[in-house]
């Protein structure tokens, strides 16, 4: 397969085939909790995306060139929250600083992020996953900060329909919104075995 | 094993170490200025974040303040006291503040008193109950379902017989039940008084058909606002108060007048709300006090995840 081929197919289980959401339980707190409103949910995706990006590349980074050579894989998890944790913090000022419209609109998301598991997930899996190359590791997170918009985004889809909708009394409420993440999760699960998991 | 825990701990440190000043220079460097003005401004209002003003939330009206876009009266809440506090810091000097805002009900029929009462079976909620045809008689009035209770923040709404009741010692005046009101029933007015008078109906149809509805609604007779012109004006066979030229100042006389009016309404549509909001009834000293300060009763950081389906 050639390297194009091969990043296409990356993105494509990243995004969709193991959705870090829907397969792998990732980012279920702002998955349930920011899923009320399209418009909020597109935006905590948007903001997610971009922020996996940079910090997976930040921390594939740090562990090519300074936790591999000194042999010290077992300080992964540690390393790579600071890292994700001053990479959140340095966004932040950063928009606030040249881009206060952006600022604005991801505002309250940013903080939250720094303490969502599917970032770290993300930049763990890369190694799992062996894409051990710097394209293939930022096309996989990019590909999973999409597959998390698109989870989101379809969750906050349903949910404004469920506000219309006649839910029996027992079911009202966080009931009902778990079964039909599970259902959603189900949906997805037919996406099994295309491509590379 | 040593040296090389040794050397974890080594690696870590520079690693931290490297980060933190990275983000110390960082936020050095790319420190934005606030304006010390809005600070200052932020301090004197009262943090209830209620969106009243018209902005979301303290601090964005208190930015608007610093860059002289709004006057100073604007915030509901903290009523006149605030807005002379906030005119005073932005040297605008005398600005007649506004009068703080809260909430009436148009609507003075129970449940039991609205006829033509439909079979209803969809969501209970007053927006989608005022979607469906043939619910309620009185397209006007109030639908009973709730949704201004649901909306306060603040716990100072309750439903009585299918009517909202307010209670004034916990409302601020942040209009969320105005808005959350899928008839206008419900309307934020200047609170001048200990106790306001009220017109408890919203529905402008001529009398007769007011009667075909309702046990209790305004007929449009034009009692009121014979008697009293200047104050009450009839609006499509409604009476409605004109609020600027409500008096203030407590006029026996005034007050005599407005008490015969009210037992002369021949169907008991006109009455008295209260008591009084804290901040009309305290003097004003010019100093911040605690009871200005005002917060919403915190809520879940995540959702509500109830519906009232």
């Amino acid at each position: 397969m050639t390297e194009i081929a091969e990043l296409v197919s990356i993105a494509f289980a990243a995004a969709i085939v193991s959705n870090p959401v829907l397969t792998w339980f990732l980012g279920i707190c702002p998955f349930l909790g920011v899923s009320r409103r399209l418009d909020t949910a597109f935006g905590m995706g948007a903001a997610v995306t971009f922020v996996v990006t940079v910090a997976a590349t930040l921390t594939f980074l740090v562990q090519r060139w300074v936790l591999a050579p000194a042999g010290l894989e077992v300080l992964q998890y540690v390393a790579f929250i600071l890292v994700i944790a001053a990479t959140v913090q340095l966004v932040e000022l950063w928009i606030r600083r040249f881009q206060p419209d952006l600022h604005e609109a991801f505002g309250a998301f940013l903080p939250l992020i720094t303490s969502n598991c599917m970032i770290l997930g993300t930049c763990l899996l890369i190694w799992l996953r062996g894409h051990d190359t710097l394209p293939r590791a930022v096309v996989y997170a990019a590909a999973s900060g999409v597959g998390f918009t698109l989870a989101l985004v379809l969750m906050a889809g349903l949910r404004e329909e469920l506000e219309e909708a006649d839910v029996p009394g027992p079911f009202q409420g966080a009931p009902i919104t778990l079964i039909v993440a599970g259902i959603l999760a189900l949906a997805f699960m037919g996406f099994a075995g295309m491509g590379r998991a | 094993m040593l040296a090389q825990a040794a050397i974890a701990a080594a690696v870590l440190l520079v690693l931290a170490g490297s980060l933190g000043l990275l983000l110390t220079i960082a936020s050095r460097r790319l420190a934005v200025a606030v304006d010390p003005l809005e600070g200052a401004l932020m301090a004197l209002l009262p943090g209830a974040n209620c969106g009243g003003c018209g902005f979301p939330g303290c601090r964005a009206y208190a930015r608007a303040l610093a860059g002289h876009e709004v006057p100073p009266d604007r915030c509901t809440v903290g009523g006149p006291a605030v807005g002379r506090r906030l005119a005073a810091r932005l040297g605008t000097g005398a600005v007649t503040p506004a009068w703080p805002r809260r909430p009436v009900v148009h609507c003075g029929a129970v449940t039991a008193q609205r006829r033509g009462r439909g079979r209803y079976l969809g969501p209970a909620t007053c927006a989608e109950m005022d979607a469906v045809a043939g619910v309620q008689g009185c397209s006007w009035g109030c639908l009973g379902e709730g949704d201004c209770v649901a909306a306060c923040a603040y716990g100072a709404m309750r439903l009585e017989e299918g009517l909202p009741r307010i209670d004034y010692d916990r409302c601020v005046g942040c209009g969320a039940c105005v808005q959350a009101c899928p008839r206008e029933v419900i309307e934020s007015i200047p609170w001048k008084r200990d106790r306001m008078l009220v017109v408890a109906c919203r529905n402008h149809d001529p009398g007769r058909s007011v009667r075909d509805v309702c046990d209790v609604g305004c007929l449009g007779c034009g009692r009121c606002s014979r008697a009293l012109p200047e104050l009450f004006r009839i609006e499509g066979d409604l009476a409605v108060i004109d609020y600027d030229r409500y008096e203030a100042e407590d006029d026996i006389e005034e007050a005599a007048a407005l008490d015969r009016i009210r037992e002369q309404c021949p169907m008991k549509s006109l009455v008295l709300l209260g008591p009084p909001p804290a901040s009309v009834a305290e003097p004003d000293d010019g100093e911040p006090h605690e009871a200005a300060v005002v917060r919403a009763p915190p809520r879940p950081d995540v959702d509500d995840l109830d519906w009232r389906g």
